[in-house]
């Protein structure tokens, strides 16, 4: 088993949730269902305000381009086409529908054959995007023609405090191993790799009886960022993406556990994506929880669910080392919003910055062997070709430099400013 | 939205690793409590005394430079670290002003002028004990125990001085009852030598290596990396196995390598700049020990590496993961297989160099000689003060004689000087030995010189004597250079000599070093001691009996077994001191009588 270098080792804090069986969030009244939950051009609408939608109707086209369809997670009436507050801050445009709570349910066309074309236009349909938190668009990624002879399924899932894809293995493991061969078929991959840690011996037991021939159950050194996608391919197969370069270019796709979920939901079940499971954890939550949770939901409805306190150290959407703090509880879900967490004041970083040591933890750290602290003196410096011969185009925005420092510099804001510098003025 | 404000908000990551700047501090200010134990055990309060002047003045000097900047005073413990370090790396008899002049320099001009923690061009501590040594020479190097004649710590210590600078430690000591070379290594070890105050006992110092390495304070690598390059270099330097482990326990190498290479802002970023780094201190140590004028190499290689890090941080980077060469190719991981390549390299020399080297050289020191008592160089070659004794029948006659063997090629016996031997006629026939070589004498076949059977018992005696001057001279192929230790001043009238000597004696009991003076006249004519007469003692009655002196022969001060005159145990140091005083009289006065004038 190939070892990546740096990475740092966390507490885990998955003891929350991990033994939380996947429940449901119950039908809330009203939600705002973006129209971007994924990379690339926004959704266009296909409703208008006033109509009276179905759950699992498509409600937001995909655009030109890389996009992804949107479709209502519940039976009502389209408020309008509004503007609300995404995680990032930013004014976006959401389908705001009531829930009349008749749960009237609309689904796909079956699909009649297995083919290449056919299970990826049904993961194009079904508006499937890489529900790990990229939101890359799936059918666009596994439209490869043969370029990749592996197919890898991410469930490493090493964030601390997330047990999702721990529990939809536990629970559907058949599922996701289903969706993982219909992946394969999409992207003509002849291997199926699932790559899991170590500290899940119950997912790795639930799936290694399942495994056919040409699949496998890798179980991974639990190391954090095991799950970042250059570092999981390295780990599982021993291959090396090459800067610059996609995973595809050395033969190998990911998925994340829950899009080969909502691959096998969309072909065998014909349901498109319109809900997912959140882990709903943290020290300032009273009941934690896997919940499957509607798109759209608003935060704040699930953390009246859970009882998470909103006086915390942070509330954090996705996972603590790279998810997003959340300033307002009016926030939607995402099909790419993997958890909810309500940290401690004891748990959540509130250390004041410091002059630097030079103690060089973040080199060691790093997984990308980069060099933050050099980067971020060369950033204050605005010697931005420093940065970038000290590697700063290369982050992935793993967050180790900054969880280790002593100083309590935030060198992985640094490092992502330098890089979107370098990008935005060429250097 | 009111909401928005009543949040916390930060990028990502919003968890943070336990390590903080003063927990790091911390943890170093406890690494080396052991180091400080150690040393005010060894070497009394005084030097508790110069560590905590050395901490407060670094101290202050840090706040009074933030004040002078309207910067907020700091409290990350960093200056105490330095304080500490700087402190524990001074001679434990230094003056009270040594510690805050050399606190000063560590942090006003080396931190903070350089614009504070983690800015620092070269280590504070290791900077200003160059500092010190540069311009308090004399101070620095005083190394306690080199005015004590052994007895400073109530243990069998027969060297006195630093095994490094190059003093008296001809024979090997006894410790904990180990005899020879691993008694030798056992003092070091525990740290019964003369140095600096924390730098001695070699096991705080591992102690405190290991919290490090365990805490994840230090990268063990510079510390491995710097023994592993210095035990290399010493093979290459001075060719000899037994040397290593001496020269890794001696001085302040061990000590330096765990507290002082390893500062933040003066040690490379990278694991693999930091072996190079470790590398590079081991060389520049040796290089310095072996072949420049300090006897000590470490704060000066160390000030020497910090000042080529910026260049290592610079310009050897680490291999970024995916990254590519030009032609599109994977980058090949050069500089972590170098550093691989060097560190086994360097194993396997070692591994392989020294059992060959300790079977071809075996160890000087592991003979401890049964009738040498000292051992010099002088004009006309090497002289050896030898004593035993003859059984002649029962009765033990004390023999005691000056042998001199030739510088050059042939090393022959230049000269037998009698110092006691029988008066009643049963004398050695020195003509037997002299103008012979090694081989020679101990071919002699026929020792009978007459049918006098106890003549024949004394030239066997003198003839184990001589054979043990040759063994003894083969071992120590560099003699070390004779300069008298007490004797300032001599006189001669005829055969009357008059010294003045200046010593030092250390009361333990006291902890308090008792300077002394004397002014001895020995009178050769007769070989005795006319008189002693006091100069500086002590005022409080812990006096030498001078009557354990006066009108004794060479041979009968060498052989003093008992010096304890009272139960005062500061007055029987003060004649251990005085014994050895009048035995380097005797051995300035015999040389030159010898005619060396």
């Amino acid at each position: 088993m190939a070892r990546f270098a740096g990475g740092i080792h966390p507490a885990g804090c998955k003891q929350y949730s991990r033994g939380c069986a996947i429940g449901r969030m119950p039908p809330v009244r009203e939600v705002w269902v973006p129209l971007s939950q994924h990379i690339g051009a926004p959704a266009l609408p296909a409703v208008q305000a006033g109509e009276r939608v179905l759950r699992g109707q498509l409600i937001g086209r995909a655009a030109e381009g890389l996009s992804a369809n949107v479709f209502s997670p519940v039976a009502g009436t389209v408020q309008g086409i509004v503007t609300h507050i995404s995680p990032a801050g930013k004014k976006k445009e959401h389908i705001h529908i009531l829930n009349d709570f008749s749960d009237e349910h609309v689904a796909l066309a079956p699909l009649c054959d297995r083919t290449r074309e056919s299970v990826l236009g049904r993961i194009a349909e079904a508006g499937i995007v890489g529900m790990g938190g990229a939101g890359f668009p799936t059918a666009a990624k596994l439209n490869v023609r043969g370029r990749a002879d592996i197919l890898l399924v991410n469930a490493a899932e090493c964030e601390p405090y997330i047990t999702c894809d721990d529990r939809l293995l536990c629970e559907h493991a058949e599922q996701v191993l289903r969706g993982a061969r219909l992946a394969c078929i999409a992207c003509g991959a002849s291997r199926l790799l699932i790559g899991v840690e170590k500290n899940k011996p119950e997912a790795i037991a639930a799936l290694a009886p399942l495994c056919a021939a040409g699949e496998e159950v890798k179980p991974l050194r639990t190391r954090y960022p095991q799950g970042a996608e250059k570092q999981l391919i390295y780990g599982c197969t021993g291959r090396v993406v090459p800067e610059g370069k996609l995973p595809a270019d050395v033969g190998v796709l990911v998925v994340n556990v829950h899009t080969a979920y909502a691959i096998w939901a969309a072909v065998e079940q014909n349901e498109p994506c319109y809900e997912r499971v959140m882990t709903i954890s943290g020290g300032a939550v009273d009941r934690p929880a896997n919940l499957w949770v509607k798109n759209g939901t608003r935060l704040r409805e699930i953390a009246e669910f859970c009882g998470g306190h909103e006086e915390c150290g942070r509330i954090v959407c996705g996972g603590p080392m790279m998810g997003e703090a959340v300033f307002s509880l009016k926030i939607c879900t995402a099909k790419t919003t993997s958890a909810l967490l309500f940290l401690s004041e004891k748990e959540a970083d509130a250390q004041e910055s410091s002059v630097c040591i030079g103690c060089g933890k973040c080199v060691q750290a790093c997984p990308m062997g980069l060099s933050p602290v050099f980067i971020e003196e060369a950033l204050l410096a605005k010697k931005y070709g420093e940065a970038k011969r000290f590697g700063a185009a290369s982050c992935i925005g793993c967050g180790c430099c900054t969880y280790v420092c002593p100083a309590g510099r935030r060198l992985a804001q640094s490092v992502t400013l330098a890089k979107k510098i370098i990008r935005e003025r060429g250097v | 939205m009111a909401e928005i404000s009543a949040y916390n908000v930060s990028a990502s990551p919003h968890v943070k690793g336990r390590s903080t700047t003063r927990r790091l501090m911390a943890d170093v200010l406890i690494a080396l409590a052991p180091c400080l134990v150690a040393g005010v055990l060894f070497y009394g309060l005084w030097s508790l005394l110069l560590v905590v002047l050395c901490m407060a003045a670094c101290f202050a000097c840090e706040q009074l430079c933030n004040l002078v900047r309207r910067k907020p005073f700091t409290f990350d413990l960093s200056a105490l670290v330095t304080g500490l370090i700087l402190g524990l790396n001074l001679p434990p008899r230094a003056p009270w002003y040594i510690p805050l002049i050399g606190g000063a320099f560590a942090i006003v001009l080396v931190k903070m002028l350089f614009g504070g923690l983690g800015k620092n061009f070269a280590n504070p501590a290791g900077a200003a004990r160059v500092f010190l040594l540069l311009a308090y020479s004399g101070v620095m190097t005083n190394w306690i125990g080199a005015d004590v004649a052994g007895n400073m710590l109530a243990v069998d210590v027969s060297s006195s001085a630093t095994y490094l600078g190059g003093g008296t430690a001809v024979f090997a000591p006894v410790f904990l009852g180990v005899r020879g070379y691993w008694g030798w290594v056992l003092q070091l070890l525990f740290g019964y030598t003369g140095g600096s105050i924390g730098e001695t006992c070699a096991l705080a110092v591992l102690a405190g290596f290991v919290y490090l390495t365990v805490r994840r304070v230090i990268d063990w690598r510079i510390p491995l990396s710097y023994l592993l390059s210095a035990a290399v270099m010493t093979l290459i330097c001075y060719g000899d196995a037994s040397e290593i482990l001496l020269q890794l326990l001696s001085g302040g190498m061990l000590f330096g390598s765990v507290f002082m290479a390893t500062d933040y802002a003066t040690s490379p970023k990278w694991k693999y700049n930091r072996i190079l780094y470790g590398v590079g201190l081991g060389v520049f140590t040796m290089l310095i020990r072996a072949f420049g004028s300090y006897p000590e190499g470490t704060s000066l290689a160390i000030l020497i590496m910090n000042l080529l890090v910026p260049l290592l941080d610079k310009f050897i980077l680490p291999v970024r993961f995916g990254q590519c060469t030009k032609r599109g190719r994977q980058k090949p991981q050069a500089m972590k297989w170098a550093m691989r390549a060097l560190c086994l390299a360097m194993a396997l020399a070692l591994a392989v160099a020294a059992p060959v080297l300790a079977v071809l050289h075996p160890r000087a020191d592991e003979y401890t000689p049964a009738y040498v008592r000292s051992f010099r160089q002088t004009e006309e070659g090497y002289r050896f003060d030898v004593a035993g004794t003859a059984d002649i029948g029962g009765y033990k006659q004390p023999l005691g004689y000056i042998v001199t063997i030739g510088a050059e090629e042939s090393r022959v016996v230049r000269a037998i000087v009698p110092v006691q031997q029988s008066t009643m006629g049963y004398v050695a026939e020195l003509a037997l030995f002299l103008n012979k070589n090694e081989r020679e004498i101990r071919g002699l076949q026929d020792l009978s010189a007459d049918v006098n059977t106890s003549a024949t018992i004394t030239n066997k005696a003198l003839r184990e004597m001589i054979l043990e001057c040759y063994t003894l001279l083969a071992l120590n192929t560099a003699p070390y250079e004779y300069a008298p230790r007490y004797v300032k001043a001599r006189e001669a009238d005829g055969a009357v000599y008059t010294f003045s000597v200046e010593g030092a004696a250390y009361l333990a009991l006291f902890d308090y070093t008792q300077p002394l003076a004397y002014t001895v006249i020995l009178d050769m004519e007769e070989g005795k001691v006319q008189t002693i007469e006091p100069v500086t003692q002590s005022t409080k009655g812990y006096v030498a009996e001078l009557s354990l002196f006066i009108g004794k022969t060479h041979a009968q001060v060498l052989n003093l077994s008992d010096l304890s005159t009272d139960s005062n145990t500061s007055a029987t140091a003060t004649n251990t001191v005085l014994r050895e005083m009048v035995l380097e009289c005797f051995y300035e006065a015999e040389y030159a009588e010898a005619g060396n004038g």
